[in-house]
């Protein structure tokens, strides 16, 4: 198993636990953390196509690269939104940072 | 093949469709904040004029406009390129914007000497930011492009659900953000493993170059699995009811005639530009069920529904579903190519004319909600007198919804019964035989409650601006006059298709 | 562009124009009174502009008119009776609050239907039936009382249903021509060849069925027509359900022939006309007895057609539409004469009631009236078989049923011993009689071809009188038993339907169940997990 296998399986391992927490957990802090998770993988994805994929006398394909640059920029603004939005639900009084679960789907009036 | 040239002339316009929203985006904050509309409205009336400039010069050169970033040739450079779908649908966003923004003066027009306020600074400027975002996702060419367009048109909507800071709508907010963004990152995985597979990411070289392995279907199934999340099929639609009845009335017209139907232009290029052709059967009718499903229970829903916003919100939700039955229709069809099967033509004017029938739609509730204080169906009685325009405005666009002569709605629905009709897939038919007549129901209900008399002891009704129920209006007319296109396929919408110049 | 063809377009559009009118509050208060003028170009165009056309948009829409002679018969009846009852409405609603509004629903229900006879393109045609079907609603719900809404909410459920079914045959039917928008005896005449005959024909007799009043389809017959008011069931049942049977003319290949579906047709057909009179000689109410033989008559009328298509030959269209003339003014001279009688005090109403004895009769048959003419022209179309003979016990049915509505009548209400209708009531019924007296025999003899003189013959005579006899004895002993027969409630099928609603409504809870749960946001994500792999396995 060489590094590139290596780091691919981690990042598979790291998309699943990602998706385990997106789905499952419950506080939406929680899923924040999960998402960025997620993305990690992805991020690491890329760098194991950057390696793969790398022509003749270059350490890595220099376009995964600038797409993760560009990815961490978005997961960025994705996480500040999300902790944004949590800060204020805090505020309201709605989320909480424990383990509570969801309140119930509530549409009505 | 690529063209020898760098940059078509008309090209440059594609770049000012993106340029202009986001560059007055950037001015508002700094010529000040306190009358933001006045930046707003001449950009998007700008924006109306380039998209429509675009789509004549398409239709009249029978080409696709092409812009590529800097003169950098695809793998490594962006390009731009408005193809006759494109064209046409950046035009029904341009147009929709600009008289929703009209329409918005009413709700978040500053007042002369007022301070700087919280929602009128980030209506305005995030109806800039929807708008760059969805000429993006129609023009780029690259699935990274597409991806930061994507989430740029996230980023922009999901504040717009919580301007009003309630409890729901900021709990509808998050629960919509979280939503897109695991579709966002399932999109992603899929974007990566396309590259490790073929070593770009431009839509007209993976269209050469793409077969059928492993890890295209893999990316595929993620890419597509992400975008329906993002487009709100069922049942994946668990974001939108309360997201798009609890974002103010211009708002919520523009998420739901423009934002949803994002996803699902990706979903159509990814299937006939990007996989393998052909592709199997199977998915094809899978997205169609999906789309029947969506129809079937989710109009049952609107059905069931006791406030307006969310009624009309589930109707957004079915509505979809009818353009994820155009796959199946479009694959079995005799046609030499896609794009010249009437089915393509029939789902694209389906989308276009929902598009402007739910943005009537919901600003026209929330003319009626306005007015009456309120907006449960129940009791509505008395709207009829209080905002008869806006009444009439909603009625038209239940005609299009419905599926009745004479709305553009009608002339899609013909379209797409024609198409199943040639396939054999009589059960397409008579799901969206169906569809119309649950429409109906819900449509009438509401006509039906608002021309009762109202109770006894109703609180007086407010007034509504004028220019605003003449905005509704309008856009209820054009999805009207959309019914008065010839029933046969549309030659505009296969400009540009296939990768040909 | 010729003369002929702009008059048959005036036809539609003067309606029309009156309609868009009625924005205007000035006008839309007096409209009521000028409702009557909106059919003359109408009328002026069946009588004179025969065989004109004219093509009002360019290719590829082509949406065209033509007047050939089935059309111009049943246009100028049509028009005939939209004017009378025009006039009848003017004094029957005066005072009444929301007779603007019932202008519009009238003018609107007036252009679509007249739209039916003259369109020939299938586009027109379901934009003309869509317009008279839909704004009929706004004639049966008119009245705001309860049995009004209900009324007009099945009405409208099903006039919905005829919409589909209509459009997925259009669309059927279209796909074997190549043009867009075909004309209709194009696409009729593809029809017998093409491989989707079934679904075609199946949806067409589904779709103009429920227009018609073929059972069980007709539900919506009996409920509408006791609610609303007197002009506009006149129109009801004279007019609007000869859209189905016009839609039935126009587009079944009645000259190439289809032998099988045409004994479906007739057995259809047959059943129905009987069904009707069973379940109409329970009824009380005068106007509902009126309604069931509108479905009587119609299930007639599909029978005809379905001899028609069984045999395949050229003129079927011609005798079917002169029965459904006869019908139109028939029933419609019955309803407005409902409304004198209602309104004549106990000295006026004989020579009254005996008009509308020999107008009854005639749906049955009685010699020297329309409805024998109508009859003796299409008796040799069903041969010497059952289906003959059912067809002449159709008759007596009708006579039972007659005979009961005629009892029915004199049981009403009088009102005070001196009192006269107005002439705004009595002139246009009086007219609409004479017209059904009149105007079938100076069709007869073009129409079928026979002489008049055969009709005097003794033959002609005893096959037209015995059904007569026949149901004479049969309402005598219908009298004897009187209020003993169970009372089937108006609309019969639609009861069943309505138990189903709290199945329905169970329904719909189990899915607004299911939703609440696949809202959750864990089942959410799982599914669009599982969605993904079902789709990266698919692809």
């Amino acid at each position: 198993m060489n590094a590139p296998t290596l780091y691919g399986l981690c990042a598979a391992a790291l998309v699943g636990i990602g998706l385990f927490g997106l789905i499952l957990h419950p506080t939406p802090l929680r899923k924040v953390i999960s998402f960025n998770l997620v993305g990690c993988g992805t991020f690491l994805f890329f760098g194991v196509a950057a390696r793969r994929g790398a022509g003749a006398g270059f350490a890595g394909d220099p376009v995964p690269q600038a797409l993760v640059i560009t990815g961490i920029v978005v997961a960025f603004a994705a996480t500040a939104v999300a902790v944004a939005l949590i800060l204020r639900m805090l505020e309201a009084g709605v989320a909480t940072m424990d383990s509570r679960p969801e309140p119930p789907d509530d549409l009505s009036p | 093949m690529i063209p020898a040239q760098v940059t078509a002339p008309d090209g440059l316009l594609l770049i000012l469709a993106l340029f202009l929203p986001a560059v007055s985006l950037l001015a508002i904050f700094v010529l000040g904040l306190r009358r933001p509309e006045r930046i707003a409205l001449p950009t998007l009336a700008g924006g109306l004029v380039v998209a429509l400039i675009v789509a004549l010069q398409v239709g009249h050169s029978g080409q696709a406009a092409t812009y590529r970033l800097g003169g950098w040739l695809p793998p490594l450079g962006i390009t731009l390129r408005a193809d006759g779908l494109s064209a046409a649908l950046i035009a029904m966003a341009a147009l929709i914007l600009f008289v929703v923004a009209i329409y918005a003066r009413g709700n978040f027009g500053s007042e002369p000497d007022g301070a700087e306020s919280r929602q009128p600074m980030v209506f305005w400027t995030l109806l800039l930011g929807l708008a760059t975002a969805l000429n993006t996702v129609f023009l780029a060419q690259d699935l990274f492009s597409l991806f930061v367009a994507l989430e740029l048109l996230t980023f922009s909507a999901v504040p717009l659900v919580s301007l009003e800071g309630s409890r729901e709508t900021l709990r509808a907010a998050l629960r919509y953000l979280l939503f897109a963004l695991s579709g966002s990152v399932l999109y992603l995985i899929g974007v990566a493993l396309l590259y490790g597979a073929y070593g770009t990411l431009d839509i007209a070289s993976l269209h050469q170059v793409t077969r059928a392995d492993r890890a295209t279907s893999i990316a595929l199934g993620l890419m597509i699995a992400g975008l329906m999340a993002k487009a709100a099929l069922f049942p994946l639609h668990l974001w939108l009811p309360p997201a798009h009845a609890g974002a103010p009335a211009p708002a919520s017209a523009v998420l739901s005639a423009l934002v949803v139907k994002a996803p699902f232009f990706l979903i159509l290029r990814l299937w006939f530009d990007v996989a393998p052709q052909p592709q199997p059967a199977i998915a094809g009718t899978m997205l169609a069920a999906l789309g029947a499903v969506s129809i079937l229970v989710c109009s049952v829903l609107a059905l069931r529904q006791a406030r307006l916003k969310l009624m009309v919100a589930y109707s957004t939700v079915a509505q979809v579903g009818y353009l994820f039955l155009v796959f199946p229709l479009v694959m079995g069809s005799e046609a030499a190519v896609p794009w010249a099967s009437i089915g393509w033509t029939g789902g694209v004017l389906q989308l276009v004319s929902h598009a402007f029938a739910k943005a009537s739609m919901f600003l026209a509730a929330g003319l009626i909600a306005q007015a009456m204080g309120h907006d449960r169906i129940d009791d509505l009685g008395g709207a009829a007198q209080a905002v008869p325009i806006s009444l009439a405005a909603f009625a038209l666009a239940g005609l299009s919804l419905m599926g009745l002569p004479p709305a553009g709605g009608f002339v899609a629905k013909v379209m797409l019964l024609t198409a199943a009709v040639a396939t054999s897939n009589w059960w397409i038919a008579v799901t969206i035989l169906a569809g119309g007549l649950l429409a109906a129901g819900y449509v009438f209900r509401v006509i039906g409650k608002s021309f009762a008399e109202p109770a006894k002891g109703a609180p007086p009704r407010n007034a509504v601006a004028r220019s605003s129920e003449l905005a509704v209006l309008s856009l209820a007319a054009v999805a009207l006059m959309l019914g008065f296109l010839p029933l046969q396929p549309f030659a505009y919408l296969a400009i540009g298709q296939g990768g040909l110049p | 562009m010729t003369a002929a063809g702009l008059l048959i377009a005036a036809g539609l559009a003067v309606p029309m124009a009156m309609a868009v009118g009625c924005l205007w509050p000035r006008f839309r208060l007096r409209a009521i009174g000028w409702i009557w003028a909106a059919p003359i170009p109408a009328l002026a165009s069946a009588m004179f502009a025969r065989g004109g056309g004219i093509v009002m948009s360019p290719d590829p829409l082509r949406l065209t008119l033509a007047l050939d002679d089935v059309g111009a018969m049943l246009l100028g009846g049509a028009a005939l009776l939209w004017s009378a009852a025009g006039v009848y409405a003017a004094s029957y609603l005066r005072g009444q609050p929301g007779t603007g509004r019932f202008a519009v629903w009238w003018l609107l229900t007036l252009a679509g239907s007249l739209g039916t006879f003259v369109v020939a393109d299938v586009t027109s045609f379901y934009l003309a039936f869509s317009v008279a079907s839909l704004s009929a609603y706004g004639l049966v719900s008119f009245d705001t009382t309860a049995k009004a809404k209900r009324a007009g909410d099945v009405y409208m459920a099903l006039a919905l249903l005829g919409e589909a079914f209509l459009l997925l045959g259009f669309v059927v039917m279209a796909l074997g021509v190549p043009v867009g928008n075909p004309l209709i005896r194009e696409a009729a005449a593809v029809l017998p060849v093409s491989p989707l005959l079934a679904p075609a024909m199946i949806l067409l007799v589904l779709g103009f069925g429920l227009k018609m009043g073929l059972v069980p389809l007709h539900v919506w017959m009996p409920l509408a027509h006791p609610v609303a008011p007197m002009p506009a069931s006149a129109v009801l049942s004279g007019i609007i359900v000869k859209a189905g049977v016009i839609g039935l003319i126009r587009f079944l290949p009645l000259e190439t022939g289809l032998p099988g579906w045409g004994a479906g047709l007739i057995a259809l057909g047959l059943f129905g006309a009987f069904y009707a009179v069973v379940a109409g000689i329970t009824q009380r109410q005068v106007k509902t007895v009126l309604a069931y033989s509108t479905v009587s008559q119609m299930g007639v009328v599909a029978a005809v057609l379905g001899a028609g298509l069984a045999e395949g030959a050229p003129g079927i269209a011609l005798l079917a539409g002169f029965y459904a003339l006869h019908h139109l003014l028939v029933k419609g001279a019955l309803f407005l004469g409902v409304g004198v009688v209602a309104e004549s005090g106990q000295r006026r109403r004989w020579p009254v009631f005996l008009a509308m004895g020999v107008l009854a009769l005639s749906l049955a048959g009685l010699p020297l009236t329309s409805g024998a003419l109508a009859k003796y022209a299409t008796k040799p179309l069903f041969g010497d078989g059952l289906a003959a003979t059912l067809t002449a016990l159709s008759a007596a049915g009708s006579t039972l049923l007659m005979l009961h509505f005629l009892r029915l009548l004199r049981q009403m209400p009088a009102a005070a011993p001196d009192a006269a209708p107005e002439a705004g009531i009595w002139l246009p019924w009086a007219t609409v009689a004479l017209a059904s007296l009149v105007l079938p025999w100076m069709l007869f003899q073009h129409v079928t071809g026979y002489a008049l003189a055969d009709l005097f013959e003794t033959k002609a005579l005893w096959t037209a009188v015995w059904p007569l006899l026949l149901g004479t004895i049969l309402a005598l002993g219908l009298f004897r038993i009187g209020t003993a027969l169970p009372q089937v409630p108006e609309g019969d099928v639609i009861v069943l339907a309505e138990r189903l609603m709290p199945l329905i409504q169970a329904a719909g809870r189990h899915i607004e169940t299911a939703d609440r749960w696949l809202r959750k946001w864990p089942v959410a994500s799982a599914m669009l997990i599982v969605l993904a792999i079902s789709f990266a396995l698919a692809i």
